[in-house]
């Protein structure tokens, strides 16, 4: 088998071109239009048995399909003398002849051009294809021949980071995106291509993903980056200590804007941004308002790149269930999406009865992000105090969000609304929402006196703890029964569908 | 003329929607460089002239087996969906 064809594809192709095989592979194989998929439903059977499977080929020479399992295309073959068929599964073209298929790199190039057609007019965005690599890319394998194997307890992709002064918030953050498994397989496929690169934290972050990745074990600055941060989130300017969660927040942020000078507007995204933030953070939260009065309910969705949760004793809890402050992760999320009365001096107009009436409002998750992160509210600001909850707040190493969704919570999916029919590749009914933990941050000590650490997962199941330029091995347990302040968590299974975020 | 279920599959270019679901499923599990690897082998040791189809009977009882249940799973049942929502649509 080798790319070049074989003489009798040779003498085809040079008296009748390439056109048959365009138009075959169009309609029948990878159907580039809704018009040719109809055509394959109706005609893609084998004209001897009638069945659509057991590899179906189509004549390269006549309009004939005929099947390969019970020997039908061969049939044809054998009486018309015609010689070379397509199969209509993969488009490979058969050579009874050479008894084998042949590979023709013309033929190969018009079908790589017509599968990425296909994906277009489907919405997928492209055919899983494997990697090839271009000729600049087959140009570097060759000039640099040494190669590294990842072997299990390698400790490749940890560096520390040296702290410039209180920067210990920053470098957690970066901790934590770097070891982020979406993040990094998007930065090292260099998919990032920008329009002015000396300005752009993506390109920064990119840099920095190269540096983490490049061998050296010797602690990093990030001089550039918060250079960078500062000159576009100018609220962060200065080397006081700051805020991991708004640091966290503003990367994301920044990170967003210098994505794509002009963003893919995509309309099921409901940031309407296909950044690749966008597509690994940004999650859909429905609040649904209950008027008291006649059950109407209004409906919004609101996309979120985090979840901040209260730590503190439920107030104004509604009724008997007023509980004590949460003890869980799964306790903070259970409150955060219970059904909340609004009370009586906040009444809303209702938009079905047109009164002023008291309400209850509920959150719940109506479309889960890749990455969710989860915002331990352990800093409360008020006119009196500033203080720091330290309450141990348990943390699963899996998450399961199913309880959270919007239809299961409330059996509100949205139903005014003919978008909650269920969508291809979306269905609730089976969605897997299960998570599993990759990177907690700590706030360790006082307010005043504070120090941020972060643990990190790395190849599956090695957790390692990062306090600025020091990277120590770390247990599982050790993570579990850490206190908590940001925490992060990768979606296991992740939806291919339509207009789905990937 | 009364479309087949697995027509109205292709039509709706849901059969291809699923089919890349599947392709992407199977190479996050490893399955397709497993079966990459066993084939590399059968080349290796039957020469480089074995045919595709001999490669194929070979080789495909193999790879079958090593299909992990939970992609067989999903797929059942996200192709159990997609029909019943196409029926529902067409009672409308
Ligand atoms: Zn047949
Ligand atoms: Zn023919
Ligand atoms: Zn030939
Ligand atoms: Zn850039
Ligand atoms: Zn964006
Ligand atoms: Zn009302």
């Amino acid at each position: 088998m080798s790319d070049h064809g074989c003489i009798h594809l040779n003498n085809f192709k040079a008296a009748k071109g390439i056109q048959p095989y365009k138009v075959i592979h169009s309609y029948f194989v990878t159907s580039t239009s809704a018009e040719a998929r109809v055509r394959k439903a109706v005609s893609c059977l084998c004209h001897t048995c009638k069945t659509y499977k057991d590899r179906l080929h189509s004549c390269l020479h006549c309009i004939f399909f005929g099947c390969y399992v019970k020997g039908h295309i061969q049939e044809h073959a054998k009486t018309k003398k015609h010689f070379l068929a397509v199969d209509l599964s993969y488009g490979n073209i058969l050579c009874f002849q050479c008894g084998d298929y042949v590979y023709d790199r013309e033929l190969l190039a018009v079908a790589k051009s017509q599968w990425s057609e296909s994906a277009k007019s489907l919405s997928l965005g492209e055919f899983y294809r494997a990697w090839e690599p271009t000729q600049i890319e087959a140009e570097l394998l060759r000039k640099n021949p040494r190669r590294r194997r990842i072997v299990e307890n390698s400790t490749i992709g940890l560096r520390g980071l040296i702290n410039l002064g209180s920067t210990c918030f920053m470098n957690c953050i970066v901790q934590a995106l770097i070891h982020t498994p979406l993040l990094r397989d998007y930065f090292l496929a260099d998919r990032h291509h920008c329009p002015q690169p000396s300005r752009c934290l993506v390109c920064e972050v990119s840099h920095l993903f190269q540096e983490f990745y490049s061998g050296s074990k010797a602690p990093l600055t990030l001089h550039k980056l918060l250079h960078l941060i500062w000159t576009h989130a100018r609220h962060l300017a200065g080397y006081e200590q700051q805020d991991a969660h708004e640091f966290f927040i503003a990367t994301l942020d920044v990170l967003h804007r210098h994505c794509e000078a002009a963003p893919i507007l995509v309309k099921d995204n409901p940031h309407h941004c296909n950044c690749i933030i966008d597509q690994i953070f940004t999650g859909g939260l429905q609040s649904d308002v209950v008027c008291q009065a006649c059950n109407g309910v209004s409906t919004t969705i609101d996309p979120f790149w985090d979840i901040s949760l209260d730590l503190g004793p439920a107030a104004g809890a509604s009724g008997s269930d007023s509980s004590g402050p949460p003890t869980s992760l799964l306790d903070c999320l259970e409150r955060f999406t219970r059904a909340e009365h609004l009370g009586s001096s906040a009444k809303i107009k209702c938009s079905n009865c047109q009164t002023y009436q008291e309400s209850t409002k509920q959150l719940t998750m109506k479309q889960l992000p890749i990455v969710a992160s989860f915002h331990l509210k352990r800093f409360e600001h008020s006119s009196i105090q500033d203080k720091k909850i330290s309450t141990f707040i348990s943390f699963p190493e899996q998450l399961d969000m199913t309880p959270f969704m919007s239809h299961r919570r409330n059996g509100n999916n949205n139903s005014a609304s003919l978008d909650a029919l269920p969508k291809n590749g979306e269905d609730t009914a089976f969605s897997d929402n299960r998570y599993c933990l990759f990177a907690v941050i700590n706030h360790e000590g006082s307010l005043e006196t504070g120090h941020y650490t972060a643990f990190i997962r790395q190849q599956r199941d090695q957790w390692f703890k990062c306090d600025d330029h020091l990277i120590t091995r770390a247990k599982l347990k050790d993570v579990l029964t850490s206190e908590g302040y940001l925490l992060f968590y990768h979606k296991q299974i992740l939806e291919y569908g339509r207009n789905s975020k990937m | 003329m009364k479309t087949a279920p697995h027509q109205r599959l292709v039509m709706a270019g849901d059969r291809d929607v699923l089919k890349e679901l599947l392709r992407r499923r199977l190479v996050e599990c490893g399955w397709r460089d497993q079966v990459k690897i066993i084939c590399k082998e059968l080349i290796k040791e039957n020469g480089q002239d074995i045919t595709y189809d001999t490669l194929l009977s070979m080789v495909t009882s193999r790879a079958r087996s090593l299909v992990p249940d939970s992609v067989k799973k999903e797929l059942l049942q996200k192709i159990k969906n997609q029909l019943m929502s196409q029926e529902e649509s067409l009672k409308m």
